[in-house]
C-alpha cells in the first residue's frame, strides 16, 4: 500500500515503456516515411490524452460512459474560441480543461440519483443535447457551419509540421500520464477502485461514492477536453457532428481494446484505433484486383477486430457488480 | 566503343532527363502519374462517393488505353475517410507521402476537404475540385487550389430569382438540412428574393437523417407558402413532396442540385411529378441520349454492372478535366505549370451537356450556374439554360 | 385542426417502428442483460435482405418479407450461439462494444456489395393514400400501425400461451429459478436473440416505404433507445408506450414548438425521465413515462 516499494520497478516500467514506444515510432518512421508516422503519432497520442479521461471515469471509478464525446468536444470548442479570441494557445489549453472539467460535473449529476446502465443512458442523452446545443448557438459556434482552428503556436513559433505537432502532443500526453498516475495513488484514486468494486462497501468504509464519482468526472471530462483542444488544432476545423456517438464510441473501444484498468491501455488503445485502420488501408493496397474496391472491407475488418478483442479478454473493462 | 559512348551518352541523357523534372516533381515519373482520391465509400455521402470515383477511374482507363498522358500511365490512388476528418488527415499523409500523388481530386465532405486541404498545400500538390460547398476551397485564391462545382450560394440565388419572376410566387419558403450545406442554400435564397424586393416567409429545418417531415410540411403549409425551396438530399426530397400531396396540398416546390438525381423519381413516382430542380451537371437517361452519351453509357455499364448517374458523370468529367490540362501542360509536368495551364484553358460544353468550366489567374472557380429543370413524365426535363 | 390530425396520424406511425424497435432492444435486454446496440444494423440488415429476396431472387413481396424476417432471426440466433452468450454475466460496456462491433461488421458487408452502397431503393408496397373523411393517410404509414398491432397481438398470444413463451418469461424474470425449474435457459437466450433481431427486421421492413432501404437507415434505432428507457427498459408494453409516446411527442413538437425543438426532445424527454423516475423505471412500470 505505501508508495516506496512500488518506486523502484516504477522507474523501470518507465524505461521500458519509453524503450518500447520508441522503437514502435523509430519503426513506424522507416516503414511509413516520416510525415506519415509523425502524423500517426500525433492522432494516437491526441487520442491516447482523450483516452485517458475514459480510463479514468470507466476503468478506475467503474462508471458506463455513452457521451464522452462531448466533453471532448467542449475541449475543442473552448480552446478554438479562446485561441481565435487572441488567448495563446499555451493558455488556452488548460482553460479548454477547465471548460470540459464544468462539462464532467454536469454529465455526472444524475449518478446521483441513476446508477450503472440507467447513468450510462443519461451520459448518452447529455451527449446528444451538448452536440444540438453546439449546432444551436449559433452565434458563438457558427452551428452546423463549423469553425475554423488557428494553428498551435508558441510566442512566434507556430507547429505546423508533423513533427512539431508529434512533439507536443506527446509531451502533453506525458504530462497527462504523471499527474493521472499521481492521483490514482491517491486516496481518491484508492476510493475510485473501491467504488467500482463495490459502492456499497466503500460507502460503509467511509468513501462517499457521489463525491467519488464527481471527481472522477471531472478529471476525466477535463482529460478529454484536453485531448479535444489539441484535436482541434491537429485537424484545423470542428463541427459539432464530428464529435457525435461515433467519436464516444471510439473512445470506449480505445479503453476497452487497450485495457481500462491501466493508464497506458489508453496509449494501446489509441494506437489501436487510430493507427489500425490506417495499417488496414495500407494492407489493402497490397490486394490484388477488386478485392481493394470495397468499401465495406475497413469497417468489416475493423468490426471484427472490436469482437475479437472483446471476446477474448472481456475483463479490459473494470467489472465492477452490475448495478440497475 | 561507339556503341559504349551512346549507350552512355542515352544513359546520362536519360538521368539528366529524370532529374531535370520527372524524378523532382512526386508522384509523376517517367512511367506514371499518380492521383489521390479521398473519398467516402462507407459515411453518410457513400452514396456518391462510389460513382465518381468509377466515373474518374473510366476516363483514367481511356486515357491509359490511348497511350496515356505523354506516354505516362494515370493511376487514381483512393483511400476511404468515411466523412471523418482525422480518418481524412492521416489518408492525405499517406497520399502525399507514400503514394507520392501529384495531385488531389474531388475530396469528398466538407469536414474532410477542411482538415486535409493545408496538408494537401503544404506539401505542394494541387488540390482540385472537393466536393464542399465551403468558400474556403476557392478563396482566398491560392495557386494550386481549384474548384469547379458552382456554390449554392450563388446558383440558388439565380434560381429563386428566375423561380418567382417567372411565377410570380409570392410566399418563398425554404425546408432546409440544419447542417453547412442548408445554410449555404439559405444565404442564396435570401439574397435572391432580397433583389426582388422579397424576404424568406417562412422557413423550418430538419436533421440529417430524419425519419418524418410530416411536421415541418404543416408548418409550412400554415404559412400559406406558395413556393419551396428545399435544401434536402433525395430522401427527403422525395418525403417532402410526398407529404405535401398526401395533404392535398399542391404547392410549387424547388430543390438543390443535391435533390436532382434519377433518384428523386425513381422513389417518388407520381408523388414528386412536377418537382423543380437546379442542374448543374443533366442526369445521362439511357433514353433519348445522343450517340455519343448513349456510347458511354454502354461503357459504363460494361465495366461496373450499374447505371450511370449524375455523379458518374461528375467523375467523369472530373477526370477529363485533369487529363486534358496534364496533356496541355506538355512533357514537364509540375503542379505550378498544370495549375498555369488550367487558368488559360476553357473546357466548352460537351455531349453530357455540362456547363463551359473557365477558371482565370484570378478565379479558381471554374463555374457559377445552374440551369432549371422540372420532373415530367417520370423523368427530368431542362427547362432553362444555365442562368447567369 | 386537421393539420395537427395529419400530423399525429404520422406520429403514431413512426412511433410504431420507432416502439418495435424498442420492443426488440427490451427482449433481448429482459432475457439476456445484454444492450444491444447493432438493432439498428439488424433492422438495415431486413431491409436489405427483403430487397435482395425481392428483387434479386425474385421472390414475390409477401414471400420476400417473411423470407427476410426469417433469415435475419436466424442470423440473430447464430450470432447468439457464437458470440454474444459469451457476454452474459459480464458488465454492460462488454456486450455494448460486441453488439457494436458486430453491427459494424453488418454495416461493412452490405457496404461491400456495390448495388447496396451507392442506392436507395424502395420496395413496391404502400405508396397510395387512404382518406377518412378529409383526413388523409398514407398507406405506408396504416401499414405500420395494423402491423404494429398484429405483432403486439402474437407476441401476447406467445408469451401467455405457449410454451416456449411462458419459459421464456420465466427465464426473464429469474434465470437461476427457471433453470431449476427445468427451463433450457441457454436455448431460451438463443430463442430471446433470433425473436430480437425478427423484429428489428419486421421494422426495416415496415420503414422501408418510409424512408426506403439504404445503409443508414439504422440511424433510427437511436430514437428507439430513448423510447425503451422511457418504457422502463424492461418492460414490453412499456417500450412499446415509449416508442409511440415518442413518435408523437417528436411529430407534435415540431408543430407546435421553435425550430430546432423536435430534434432534441426525445433526448430531453430520456433525461427527464431518468431524473424524475428513477425507481420506477428499474421497477419497470409499464408506460412508466408512456402515459
Amino acid at each position: 500500500m505505501s508508495a516506496t516499494p512500488v518506486a523502484a520497478p516504477e522507474g523501470l516500467r518507465v524505461l521500458r515503456a519509453a524503450f518500447v514506444w520508441g522503437l514502435l515510432l523509430a519503426l513506424a518512421v522507416g516503414w511509413l516515411g516520416a510525415d506519415f508516422a509523425f502524423s500517426q503519432a500525433t492522432l494516437v497520442a491526441t487520442y491516447a490524452i482523450a483516452g485517458l479521461g475514459v480510463v479514468i471515469i470507466v476503468g478506475q471509478a467503474g462508471q458506463i460512459v455513452l457521451g464522452q464525446g462531448a466533453l471532448v468536444a467542449l475541449g475543442a470548442y473552448a480552446q478554438t474560441l479562446l485561441v481565435q479570441a487572441g488567448v495563446a494557445p499555451l493558455l488556452a489549453l488548460p482553460l479548454a480543461a477547465t471548460v470540459g472539467a464544468l462539462g464532467g460535473v454536469l454529465a455526472s449529476l444524475p449518478a446521483g440519483r441513476l446508477g450503472g446502465l440507467y447513468f450510462g443512458m443519461s451520459t448518452l442523452a447529455f451527449a446528444l443535447i451538448v452536440e444540438e446545443a453546439l449546432v444551436r448557438w449559433e452565434s458563438l459556434t457558427h452551428g452546423a457551419a463549423g469553425l475554423m482552428v488557428p494553428g498551435f503556436g508558441l510566442a512566434g513559433w507556430q507547429a505546423d509540421t508533423p513533427l512539431a505537432q508529434a512533439a507536443v502532443s506527446i509531451v502533453v500526453l506525458l504530462i497527462a500520464l504523471a499527474l493521472a498516475a499521481r492521483l490514482l495513488r491517491s486516496r481518491l484514486g484508492r476510493a475510485w477502485r473501491a467504488v467500482r468494486e463495490d459502492e456499497a462497501a466503500a460507502d460503509a468504509c467511509g468513501i462517499a461514492p457521489g463525491a467519488a464519482k464527481l471527481r472522477a468526472f471531472i478529471v476525466g471530462g477535463s482529460l478529454s477536453a484536453l485531448g479535444g483542444s489539441l484535436y482541434a488544432h491537429w485537424i484545423g476545423f470542428i463541427s459539432p457532428e464530428q464529435f457525435g456517438l461515433v467519436f464516444s464510441f471510439e473512445l470506449l473501444m480505445l479503453a476497452f481494446i487497450g485495457g481500462a484498468r491501466r493508464l497506458s491501455g489508453a496509449v494501446w488503445g489509441a494506437l489501436v484505433v487510430v493507427a489500425i485502420p490506417q495499417a488496414i488501408a495500407v494492407l489493402r493496397d497490397t490486394l490484388p484486383g477488386d478485392w481493394a474496391r470495397s468499401a465495406g472491407l475497413e469497417l468489416v475488418l475493423f468490426g471484427a477486430i472490436i469482437v475479437a478483442v472483446v471476446l477474448l479478454r472481456p475483463q479490459g473493462l473494470a467489472s465492477g457488480p452490475r448495478s440497475g | 566503343m561507339k556503341r559504349l559512348r551512346r549507350l552512355a551518352l542515352a544513359l546520362f541523357a536519360a538521368l539528366a532527363g529524370t532529374s531535370l523534372h520527372a524524378a523532382d516533381v512526386a508522384g509523376v515519373s517517367a512511367r506514371e502519374i499518380v492521383v489521390g482520391h479521398i473519398s467516402d465509400l462507407s459515411g453518410p455521402i457513400a452514396m456518391l462517393g462510389t460513382p465518381v470515383r468509377d466515373g474518374m477511374l473510366m476516363r483514367f482507363d481511356e486515357a491509359n488505353a490511348a497511350g496515356g498522358v505523354h506516354g505516362r500511365r494515370l493511376r487514381l490512388a483512393v483511400e476511404d475517410a468515411g466523412y471523418d476528418p482525422k480518418r481524412g488527415v492521416l489518408a492525405a499523409r499517406k497520399l502525399v507521402q507514400r503514394d507520392k500523388a501529384f495531385a488531389f481530386i474531388a475530396t469528398m465532405g466538407t469536414p474532410v476537404v477542411m482538415a486535409t486541404m493545408p496538408v494537401v498545400l503544404e506539401a505542394g500538390r494541387l488540390h482540385l475540385f472537393p466536393f464542399s460547398p465551403h468558400k474556403a476551397t476557392y478563396e482566398p485564391l491560392h495557386p494550386l487550389k481549384f474548384q469547379n462545382f458552382a456554390p449554392y450560394q450563388d446558383y440558388m440565388e439565380a434560381a429563386t430569382r428566375h423561380m418567382v419572376q417567372a411565377g410570380g410566387y409570392r410566399r418563398t419558403c425554404l425546408l432546409y438540412q440544419d447542417d453547412d450545406y442548408g445554410l449555404e442554400v439559405m444565404k442564396g435564397v435570401e439574397t435572391g428574393l432580397e433583389r426582388l424586393g422579397q424576404t424568406l416567409f417562412e422557413r423550418t429545418g430538419y436533421k440529417r437523417g430524419a425519419t418524418d417531415l410530416s411536421s415541418q410540411v404543416a408548418r409550412l403549409r400554415a404559412a400559406e407558402c406558395d413556393l419551396v425551396v428545399l435544401a434536402t438530399v433525395v430522401r427527403e426530397t422525395v418525403a417532402a413532396m410526398a407529404e405535401a400531396r398526401r395533404i392535398g396540398w399542391k404547392v410549387d416546390m424547388l430543390v438543390t442540385a443535391s435533390g436532382y438525381s434519377a433518384q428523386t423519381h425513381e422513389l417518388g413516382g407520381d408523388a414528386v411529378e412536377g418537382l423543380y430542380g437546379v442542374s448543374v451537371l443533366p442526369h445521362p437517361y439511357a433514353e433519348g441520349a445522343n450517340s455519343q452519351l448513349a456510347d458511354w453509357i454502354e461503357r459504363y455499364r460494361a465495366r461496373f454492372g450499374a447505371a450511370p448517374n449524375v455523379w458518374s458523370v461528375m467523375g467523369y468529367s472530373l477526370a477529363d478535366m485533369f487529363v486534358r490540362t496534364a496533356e496541355a501542360t506538355g512533357r514537364d509536368l509540375t503542379p505550378e505549370a498544370f495549375a498555369r495551364t488550367l487558368e488559360r484553358l476553357e473546357f466548352t460544353r460537351d455531349y453530357f451537356g455540362s456547363p463551359s468550366y473557365r477558371f482565370s489567374a484570378d478565379d479558381h472557380l471554374g463555374n457559377r450556374h445552374g440551369r432549371l429543370a422540372q420532373i415530367r413524365n417520370g423523368r427530368w426535363e431542362l427547362i432553362t439554360d444555365y442562368l447567369r | 385542426m386537421l393539420s395537427f390530425l395529419q400530423v399525429l396520424s404520422s406520429g403514431i406511425a413512426i412511433g410504431c417502428v420507432y416502439g418495435l424497435v424498442a420492443l426488440s432492444f427490451v427482449l433481448v435486454f429482459k432475457a439476456t442483460e445484454t444492450v444491444s446496440f447493432m438493432q439498428g444494423d439488424l433492422l438495415m440488415l431486413g431491409g436489405f435482405a427483403g430487397l435482395a429476396l425481392h428483387l434479386a431472387a425474385g421472390w414475390p413481396l409477401a414471400l420476400a418479407a417473411v423470407g427476410a424476417v426469417l433469415a435475419v432471426a436466424l442470423l440473430g440466433a447464430g450470432l447468439e450461439r457464437v458470440a454474444l452468450r459469451r457476454a452474459i454475466g459480464q458488465p454492460h460496456l462488454v456486450a455494448v462494444l460486441l453488439t457494436f462491433g458486430l453491427g459494424m461488421m453488418m454495416r461493412g458487408g452490405v457496404a461491400s456489395v456495390p448495388a447496396a452502397a451507392q442506392d436507395m431503393y424502395r420496395l413496391p408496397f404502400a405508396a397510395d393514400t387512404l382518406g377518412i373523411g378529409p383526413l388523409v393517410l398514407a398507406a405506408s404509414h396504416v401499414w405500420v400501425v395494423l402491423a404494429t398491432v398484429v405483432l403486439v397481438l402474437l407476441l401476447a398470444l406467445f408469451f401467455r400461451h405457449t410454451r416456449a413463451g411462458l419459459a421464456l418469461r420465466a427465464c426473464s424474470e429469474d434465470a437461476r429459478v427457471a433453470a431449476l425449474m427445468g427451463v433450457p435457459v441457454a436455448r431460451m437466450h438463443t430463442l430471446a436473440w433470433a425473436l430480437g433481431a425478427g423484429l428489428a427486421a419486421v421494422a426495416g421492413l415496415l420503414l422501408a416505404p418510409i424512408t426506403f432501404v439504404h445503409l443508414n437507415m439504422g440511424l433510427i434505432a437511436l430514437k428507439a433507445f430513448p423510447a425503451a428507457v422511457l418504457g422502463g427498459l424492461t418492460s414490453l408494453p412499456g417500450a412499446l408506450a415509449g416508442g409511440l409516446f415518442l413518435g408523437v411527442v417528436e411529430a407534435l413538437a415540431g408543430l407546435v414548438l421553435p425550430e430546432g425543438a423536435k430534434d432534441v426532445v426525445p433526448y430531453v424527454l430520456l433525461m427527464a425521465a431518468l431524473l424524475l423516475f428513477p425507481q420506477g423505471l428499474a421497477a419497470g412500470r409499464a408506460g412508466g413515462g408512456g402515459r
